[in-house]
C-alpha cells in the first residue's frame, strides 16, 4: 500500500517561492518550557523500584505467602476467627496429650548431650510456638504466622513410635478403640484448624473485594451459611473415612468371620494388621473403593440423578 | 476440575506425612494424613458435582432456538450501546439463568477490556442462584480511549466451599462496541479556502461574491441590490455610489492528514500525540461538516488510510470510525503521502496535518511541496516532547535539546509559510488553531 519514493531525492522547488510572500516567526517556548525546573536531579518515579527477593522467595521462585492488607474483618471473618482460635486450643490441649517427647529427634538430642530437660523443652516450645503463633496469625490475619504454627505442630508429632499408640499423659485409656477415637479427633481438629485459619484469609480477602467494590456478593448469608455448614459435614464424613481406615484390623477379622471363624481370630491376633502397616492396608482398601467411584464417573451421575428427581 | 494451590498443598502435605508415617510406623501422622486426604476426597466429590455446563446467546436471540445450549446455565447479555466518544459510558446487563434443578454457588465474571474503568456496579459477581431461577447483574464501564472493543467472554466458575478444587467454564458471548474520540467545540478554525465550488457554502474563500463577510468597497453597477449600497463611503466620494463587497461563501475542501506512525504513540496511554491527533482530526470534521464542508481524511502509519472527501453525517461517522481504529505502527513518510494525494484535491483547498513532526527527514520537503502547489497548510503538533517530560521520562537536559532540535524544524515549517502551532498538552484546540494563524 505505501508507495515507495522514487528515490530521486529531495526535489528543488525554490523556484516556485519567487514572488510569494513567506511568513516566518520565532520559535515557539510555551509555558512547558517556562515551568521547567532548575535542577537536575532524576526524580524519584522515574527509577523502577526493585525489589530483591529474601532467600526463601529464592528458592521457591517466590514469596511462599503473600502480605496481604485487609479491611477491618467484618461478622463473618470475626466468626472464623473465634472458631479458629477454639480450634487451635483444642488442637495443642490433644497434642500436648497424645504427643509424647520420646522418639523424637530432639529427644535424642537431649539424651546424647546428655540434658534430657532440653528434649522436653523442645517439644513444649514446639506447641508453643503452634499456640502463639497461630493465635497471632488468626487475629492479625498474617499468613506467614499462621504457617509457623502448621509447620511447628505437625513437627512436634514426627517421632519414631515403633507402631505403638503412645500417648504423652498416662491417664488416658488404654484400649486400642478409645485411642484410635481420640487420634482421629487430634487429626480432624488439627485439619479444621489448618482450613478455617486459611478460611479467615480467604473470606478476608473477599470481604475486601466486597467493600472495595471489585466484586459484588449476591446472597451472602447463604453463601456463607454453606460454608458453615461444609464446616459441620466434611469434619463428620473424614471421620468416618479415618475410621474405616484405622479399624481395619476389626473390619477384616468381621469380614472373614462370616466364613471362616478361625481365619478371623487368626487375623485378630495379627500383629502386623493391628500396626501401621494394617492401616496403610486399610489406607489403601478404602481409597481404592473412592478411586473407583471417580473411574465410573459416579460423583456425575449421582448429580444428574438428583437433577432429575428434583 | 482444576486443584487450586491450597489443595496441592493439602495434597502433598498429606502424602509426605503419610509415607513418614509409614517409616517411622507412627499412627499418628498416619491419621493425619488420611483425615487429610479424606478432606481433600470429600470436596473434589462435591465439586465434580457442582459441574457448570453452559451456553450462551444474546438477550435479543434469546426467543430463537439458535445457539447452543449445553445443559444448565445460560448467559445473556446486552450493552446500552455499541457506539460511544471517550469518557462515555456503556451500561451492560448480564442476565444468568440457572436451568437446572439444583441451587448453584458461582463466581461470575464478565470479562471487559483492560482499558475500560467499572464505574458502577461490578463484573464479577459471587453468588448463589437458585434452581430454574434467572438474576441480572449490571454494571457500567467508562469508555477512556477510542477504539474498537469487545466484551467478553462471560467466565463461570464453581468451586467447593473450601477452596480446594474448581470447575472453569468460558461462556462464547461477546458484544463489540466503538470508542470514538472525544470532540471539542470549535468557534472558528480560521482557515479559509482560496478555491472557489460550485456549490455556495460556509467557508469564506477570499473572492467577492455573495457572503457574508465584508471583502471591499467598488462602485456600483447596474444591477447591484439597493441593499448593498454603503451610503456613508458613497457621501465620501462627493455622490459616487459605491457598494460593499463580501467575500464569498463556497463549500470547500479540507483535508485532515493525520499521523499514526508509530514515533506518534509515544508518551502515556492516554496522553500521547495519536490521542491529541484523532480528537483533533474528530473536532475539526465535525467542524467543517456542519459548516456543509467536504472532509477527506488520510490516516498513515504502516499503510495509507484515506476517506474521501464527502458531506453530510454520515461522512462525520466514516471518520469517526477511521479514527477510533487508527493504530500507531509503521513509519510511512509524510512525502509519500502527500505524493499520493496531491493530484486528487484541488489547489488551495486547506490541508491541515496532524503530526509529532519525529522521526520523519521528509516533512520539510512535503510541506514545501504543498504550498509550492499553493495549498493553505497548517500543521498542528501535538509535542511527544512535552508527554514524554510531562511523564517524567525524559530529563531536563535531554528536553532542551529535543525542543531546541523541533523549534528549529517547526521555525524552517513557518518559514515555508504553513500554519504551525507547536501543541502543548493542556492547549484548547481552538488556541492552538488561533495559536497556528499568529493570535
Amino acid at each position: 500500500m505505501v508507495e515507495e519514493n522514487s528515490g530521486k531525492g529531495p526535489v528543488d522547488t525554490s523556484n516556485l517561492y519567487e514572488g510569494k510572500v513567506v511568513r516566518s516567526s520565532a520559535p515557539s517556548r510555551k509555558k512547558a518550557a517556562g515551568t521547567l525546573k532548575r535542577d537536575t536531579e532524576i526524580p524519584d518515579d522515574a527509577v523502577p523500584k526493585v525489589t530483591v527477593p529474601g532467600w526463601i522467595d529464592t528458592i521457591f521462585g517466590g514469596p511462599v505467602v503473600a502480605k496481604r492488607d485487609f479491611l477491618p474483618p467484618d461478622r463473618m471473618v470475626v466468626s472464623l476467627q473465634v472458631r479458629s482460635s477454639a480450634a487451635l486450643l483444642i488442637v495443642c490441649f490433644l497434642t500436648f496429650m497424645l504427643t509424647p517427647v520420646s522418639g523424637t529427634a530432639w529427644f535424642v538430642v537431649s539424651n546424647f548431650i546428655g540434658i534430657g530437660t532440653l528434649g522436653v523443652a523442645i517439644h513444649l516450645g514446639l506447641i508453643l510456638v503452634g499456640l502463639v503463633g497461630g493465635f497471632y496469625g488468626v487475629f492479625q490475619r498474617d499468613q506467614r504466622a499462621m504457617l509457623v504454627s502448621y509447620i511447628a505442630l505437625i513437627l512436634v508429632t514426627i517421632r519414631f513410635a515403633g507402631s505403638k499408640v503412645e500417648f504423652g499423659l498416662s491417664f488416658l485409656p488404654e484400649s486400642e478403640v478409645a485411642q484410635k477415637l481420640l487420634l482421629i479427633l487430634y487429626a480432624i481438629f488439627l485439619v479444621m484448624y489448618i482450613e478455617i485459619s486459611s478460611g479467615i484469609i480467604r473470606f478476608s480477602m473477599l470481604d475486601t473485594s466486597v467493600r472495595t467494590g471489585e466484586v459484588y456478593v449476591m446472597n451472602i448469608n447463604k453463601i456463607s451459611s454453606r460454608y458453615s455448614k461444609a464446616m459441620g459435614v466434611t469434619p463428620v464424613v473424614a471421620g468416618f473415612v479415618a475410621m474405616l481406615t484405622l479399624f481395619i484390623n476389626l473390619i477384616i477379622p468381621a469380614f472373614v468371620s462370616l466364613f471362616d471363624t478361625v481365619a478371623a481370630n487368626r487375623l485378630r491376633e495379627s500383629v502386623e494388621l493391628t500396626s501401621v502397616y494394617g492401616v496403610a492396608l486399610g489406607t489403601i482398601l478404602v481409597f481404592i473403593i473412592i478411586a473407583s467411584m471417580f473411574a465410573v464417573n459416579l460423583p456425575l451421575r449421582i448429580q444428574q440423578y438428583l437433577e432429575r428427581q428434583s | 476440575m482444576a486443584w487450586s494451590r491450597k489443595s496441592a498443598m493439602f495434597a502433598s502435605l498429606s502424602i509426605a506425612m503419610y509415607l513418614l508415617g509409614l517409616v517411622l510406623r507412627n499412627q499418628q501422622l498416619v491419621t493425619v494424613a488420611v483425615v487429610l486426604l479424606s478432606f481433600l476426597t470429600w470436596a473434589a466429590l462435591r465439586t465434580t458435582h457442582g459441574d457448570v455446563a453452559s451456553t450462551g446467546r444474546r438477550m435479543e436471540d434469546a426467543s430463537l432456538d439458535a445457539g447452543i445450549q449445553l445443559q444448565n446455565i445460560v448467559a445473556m447479555r446486552k450493552t446500552s450501546s455499541a457506539r460511544v466518544f471517550e469518557d462515555g459510558e456503556i451500561d451492560v446487563t448480564v442476565r444468568l439463568q440457572n436451568r437446572s434443578n439444583m441451587a448453584k454457588v458461582l463466581e461470575l465474571r464478565d470479562r471487559v477490556p483492560e482499558v475500560m474503568r467499572i464505574k458502577k456496579g461490578a463484573n464479577y459477581v459471587l453468588m448463589e442462584i437458585g434452581p430454574q431461577r434467572e438474576t441480572e447483574i449490571s454494571y457500567t464501564i467508562e469508555a477512556p480511549l477510542r477504539g474498537f472493543y469487545t466484551i467478553g467472554p462471560v467466565c463461570i466458575r464453581v468451586q467447593d466451599e473450601f477452596g480446594l478444587f474448581h470447575n472453569e467454564r468460558e461462556i462464547q458471548l461477546y458484544d463489540d462496541f466503538l470508542v470514538f474520540p472525544k470532540m471539542e467545540d470549535i468557534k472558528d478554525a480560521m482557515i479559509k479556502s482560496r478555491v472557489p465550488k460550485i456549490f455556495t457554502g460556509a467557508v469564506n474563500i477570499r473572492n467577492p461574491g455573495e457572503g457574508s463577510n465584508f471583502y471591499n468597497l467598488r462602485e456600483y453597477l447596474p444591477g447591484d441590490p439597493m441593499k448593498k449600497i454603503n451610503w456613508n463611503a458613497t457621501a465620501r466620494q462627493d455622490g459616487k455610489m459605491m457598494v460593499n463587497e463580501f467575500e464569498r461563501d463556497a463549500v470547500s475542501d479540507v483535508i485532515i492528514i493525520v499521523d499514526s506512525r508509530g514515533v506518534s504513540e509515544t508518551g502515556p496511554v492516554s496522553r500521547n500525540s495519536l490521542v491529541f491527533s484523532t480528537r483533533a482530526a474528530a473536532s475539526l470534521t465535525q467542524y467543517f461538516l456542519s459548516r456543509r464542508d467536504s472532509v477527506g481524511l488520510v490516516v498513515y502509519g504502516d499503510e495509507i488510510v484515506s476517506v474521501d472527501r464527502d458531506t453530510g453525517k454520515k461522512q462525520l461517522y466514516i471518520i469517526l470510525t477511521k479514527l477510533a481504529g487508527a493504530m500507531a505502527k509503521g513509519n510511512t513518510p509524510l512525502k509519500i503521502v502527500t505524493n499520493r494525494i496531491m493530484p486528487h484535491i484541488h489547489r488551495g483547498s486547506p490541508i491541515i496535518i496532524l503530526s509529532p513532526l519525529e522521526d520523519d527527514p521528509t516533512i520539510v520537503d512535503a510541506v514545501r511541496d504543498l504550498r509550492a502547489r499553493n495549498f493553505e497548510v497548517t500543521v498542528l503538533s501535538p509535542s511527544s516532547l512535552e508527554f514524554e517530560f510531562d511523564a517524567r521520562r525524559i530529563d531536563r537536559t535531554g528536553y532542551e535539546v529535543l525542543k531546541t532540535e523541533r523549534d528549529i524544524l517547526i521555525t524552517e515549517l513557518r518559514g515555508l509559510g504553513a500554519y504551525v502551532m507547536d501543541w502543548e498538552p493542556d492547549m484548547l484546540l481552538f488556541t492552538a488553531l488561533a495559536g497556528a494563524r499568529g493570535f
